[in-house]
């Protein structure tokens, strides 16, 4: 039917996974070294024991507060509430260093939480240092961001449900079993693998915060292998083994639930049933708060940079910004045009080709980009790279591509359900009437698509804005970006006017987080 | 749109090459990111160098030292770099084992380091003491040896900084070892209970340490000339300690596949001279290498000075490194 020429998707998860073989056996191969397989030894196991612990907890705690948040929010209505959801959107995309300033503003030794302490009068010294610490810094990163995509997911559930469902006169118990949990549950399983990741790579904060070397995850010891040994084969190994625990967790997650066919239809904006139950209200009432309670004051933190916007912004600071669209705008089109491959030939295989198991690789297969450490990923890359091009050259096309691949995980989220959906709704008629190829994206997905990719386009975007990894080794005087110009400021000593950047990137996030709630949740 | 885009990403690349079409040469000099930013004195030294070469000098930077190294490392002979400016001398050993790197050439005398040179492949620039920084209105009588720091139960709480991933933290860690010795272990998990936290860099620690998250921050003895020259405070000091400070020393060296030796030679020379040593202290916050003849600024005048510079050999320390950082490791780990 097809002729013989292999899906996109089907290229495009062959040259990722030989992009990612490449650069580890360029780096383990490095000068003709031979790598050394170094043995795990009691340090390794302790830091992976210990990546591994924290970054289920955190997971755990994540997805908890976004599940909560996430219902409470579906069932209000209130003022205010579309920035709250853009504010939800923009908290992954604080530098890490701004988040590690934030969290100790609020829960430091003289913070805010410290201070209203002693106004109680209550003067027992509470540390954050050490788990604590940690699972501030990452729920607060993570959580919202979580609270988004499910809220994003609740509003998918067809209108002509919720009207059976009032037809019916469901009670809460039951719109909650009923049509919120099948939607719950074919979302979390990606989501912990997503938020497992970002966690368990965490470095900065898990140092800052964590109190001791005790704590620290494996991106820590590649980055020693990296820039202090200079030792490329350990590093690779050490990212080996990173890449196989993580693919390993998050693989198992994914084929334990393989993700059902959801339904989703005509959207309109509904008024849910269970919006009038007393015992509800009064359950949102104190979700919202405490997430309020939670986030606002770190987010609000951030606000103490606004003082010295004024003074950074500069030719430096527009120069940095142009750059750093520049590079957002093409990381944003690499992962929007990866994702929607991958999704499309997910989606064939689900659907036309009836092999779910199939499906899930695919699914599965932007993980694998998540788990690689981008610096080392970066390094193996450079190593291939520079024997075609100059090596000047080779930062400029490595820093958008390798933005692409990290936001892709996030995009093919947004992406695939929709060409789901699209399959769903319209599948059997577009092959009776033999619509195929690009005709099939163009007449059939693309009405779907449209608006997800919109802002599937503007999270890329977002996350691609705040990326310092690469940066550092690639920067330069003609490859400044926000993120560089927050890093050069702090070294000398300009603390106040890296906060100041630090709000800028926030801000842009959050200006892109709200362009793309806007698109996200229009109606069909 | 993209038509555009691509115009821009064009033109980023074709901006580096631009001097090559005016027909002047271009000198390339690796360095870290802070050293050309906007507060740094890379566009002094850049002016400076160019009102006297008759060619263009181009900053490439990366993070840090340990970045720029490692860099280094992943580019090869290939590299673009005709001076590297910017290395930390605790990871000269491992820069010279990368063979990108020629003789400098360059007479190296009448040093105001505290200690002798004689390398002939990197040239120091710039150099300072670690020491630990504290707010004198909230600390009025800090530590006096790094001893009493580490042994006195109720003393000072410290930010410090990994030695697996920072320059400071790499500092301490041989300072312990210069003071202790074997008991370096010991010493390490004496002062467990008041060490606040290790950061992955400077930054954050400095940034704890402001906010005032701890009382005493490692950082360096010119730290706070800073704080006086730019913020006009004079409360933030350096406590300087019995045993003698670690020293740091910024090193700079030639390649030797640069396409431009002469040039190259010719900034290796610039560097120990007036123009650009005077553009270090209050630039790079650091003392310079060689004094200059009008004598450092007001701010610098006053810093107390430590008695004693200790240092080990980049060779030592590439030996030993793993070794010492396993001690920390198991003292610190618990």
């Amino acid at each position: 039917m097809r002729g013989k020429l292999p899906h996109p998707g089907s290229l495009v998860a062959f040259a990722l996974l030989a992009l990612v073989a490449g650069g580890f056996v360029a780096l383990a191969a490095i000068g003709g070294e031979r790598p050394t397989l170094l043995s795990i030894g009691p340090y390794l196991w302790r830091v992976l024991a210990f990546s591994i612990v924290q970054a289920a907890l955190s997971t755990l705690l994540s997805l908890a507060l976004g599940l909560a948040l996430a219902l409470a929010l579906a069932r209000r209505r209130f003022p205010g509430r579309g920035m709250v959801l853009a504010l939800l959107g923009t908290t992954m995309v604080i530098p890490t260093i701004v988040a590690v300033f934030a969290v100790f503003a609020v829960y430091g030794r003289s913070g805010w939480a410290a201070e209203i302490a002693a106004l109680l009068g209550w003067n027992n010294s509470f540390s954050i240092f050490g788990y604590p610490g940690i699972l501030i810094a990452h729920v607060f990163l993570n959580g919202p961001f979580v609270a988004r995509i499910l809220l994003d997911a609740l509003s998918l559930v067809p209108a002509e449900h919720w009207r059976l469902a009032s037809a019916f006169g469901f009670s809460p118990a039951h719109v909650f079993r009923h049509l919120d949990w099948p939607v719950l549950r074919a979302e979390l399983p990606g989501l912990a693998g997503l938020v497992f990741l970002l966690c368990f790579k965490s470095f900065a904060i898990v140092l800052a915060l964590g109190g001791g070397p005790s704590r620290s995850t494996l991106e820590v010891a590649i980055y020693e292998a990296l820039k202090i040994d200079l030792d490329f084969g350990r590093a690779a190994w050490l990212s080996l083994i990173q890449l196989a625990i993580c693919l390993t967790l998050t693989g198992v997650l994914n084929w334990a639930f393989t993700r059902p066919p959801t339904a989703h239809t005509v959207r309109g904006l509904i008024r849910r049933p269970d919006a009038r139950s007393g015992a509800l209200q009064l359950l949102d009432a104190v979700i919202l708060t405490a997430a309020a309670l939670f986030i606002a004051p770190l987010a609000f933190s951030l606000l103490s940079g606004l003082n010295d916007i004024p003074d950074v912004v500069d030719a430096d600071l527009l120069r940095a910004f142009a750059t750093s669209m520049t590079i957002a705008v093409i990381a944003a089109m690499i992962a929007c045009l990866l994702a929607l491959a991958l999704a499309s030939a997910a989606r064939r295989w689900r659907v036309t080709l009836r092999s779910p198991r199939v499906a899930a690789f695919y699914d599965f297969l932007p993980n694998t980009l998540l788990a690689v450490p981008p610096f080392a990923l970066t390094a193996g890359l450079f190593l291939i790279l520079r024997r075609f091009v100059d090596p000047s050259a080779a930062g400029i096309i490595l820093l958008p591509l390798i933005n692409g691949l990290a936001a892709m995980p996030f995009a093919y989220r947004s992406l695939a359900p929709r060409l789901l959906t699209a399959e769903e709704r319209y599948g059997r008629v577009a092959a009776s009437l033999g619509v195929i190829g690009a005709n099939k994206l163009m007449i059939m997905d693309w009405p779907l698509i449209r608006r997800p990719l919109g802002a599937a386009f503007a999270l890329a975007m977002a996350l691609s804005f705040g990326d310092f990894g690469i940066i550092a080794l690639f920067g330069g005087q003609d490859l400044v970006t926000l993120p560089y110009l927050l890093f050069e400021r702090l070294g000398s000593y300009r603390l106040d006017e890296a906060a100041a950047i630090g709000l800028f990137i926030v801000l842009v996030a959050f200006t892109l987080a709200h362009m793309s709630g806007r698109l996200s949740h229009a109606g069909d | 749109m993209l038509r555009r885009l691509l115009l821009t990403l064009a033109s980023l690349c074709l901006a580096a090459n631009a001097a090559v079409a005016q027909g002047k040469p271009t000198l390339t000099v690796y360095t870290y990111g802070s050293f050309a930013g906007k507060y740094g004195p890379g566009k002094t030294v850049k002016e400076r160098f160019e009102a006297t070469c008759g060619c263009e000098l181009s900053w490439v930077t990366a993070e840090d030292a340990g970045s720029l190294v490692g860099r280094l490392r992943l580019e090869g002979a290939d590299t673009k770099a005709d001076v590297v400016l910017g290395l930390d001398v605790n990871l000269a050993a491992e820069a010279r084992a990368l063979n990108v790197f020629a003789r400098h050439g360059v007479e190296v005398k009448d040093l105001s380091l505290p200690i002798a040179w004689s390398d002939d492949t990197f040239v120091p620039f710039d150099w300072g003491y670690y020491a630990f920084v504290y707010d004198a209105d909230k600390l009025p009588n800090p530590p006096k040896s790094l001893k009493e720091l580490v042994e006195s139960p109720n003393g000072p709480k410290v930010v410090l900084q990994d030695p697996r991933t920072s320059a400071p933290g790499l500092g301490l860690l041989l300072w312990m070892q210069k003071v202790y010795g074997d008991k370096a272990g010991e010493a390490w998990a004496q002062m467990k209970p008041r060490i606040v936290t290790f950061t992955k860099g400077w930054s954050e620690a400095y940034g704890l340490f402001l906010k005032g998250e701890a009382d005493m921050v490692m950082s360096y003895t010119t730290s706070p000339a800073y704080h006086i020259a730019v913020e006009k405070k004079n409360n933030y000091k350096a406590a300087i300690f019995q045993e003698g400070h670690y020293l740091h020393v910024e090193i700079a060296g030639m390649t030797r596949t640069t396409k431009q030796p002469e040039l190259a030679r010719k900034f290796m020379a610039f560097v120990l001279s007036e123009p650009f040593q005077s553009a270090m202290p209050e630039g790079n916050w650091m003392m310079p290498a060689k004094a200059p003849a009008a004598g450092l600024p007001t701010a610098f005048k006053d810093l107390a000075q430590p008695q004693k510079a200790l240092l080990f050999t980049p060779e030592d320390v590439q030996q030993n490194r793993r070794a010492f950082t396993d001690v920390w490791l198991n003292a610190t780990a618990r």
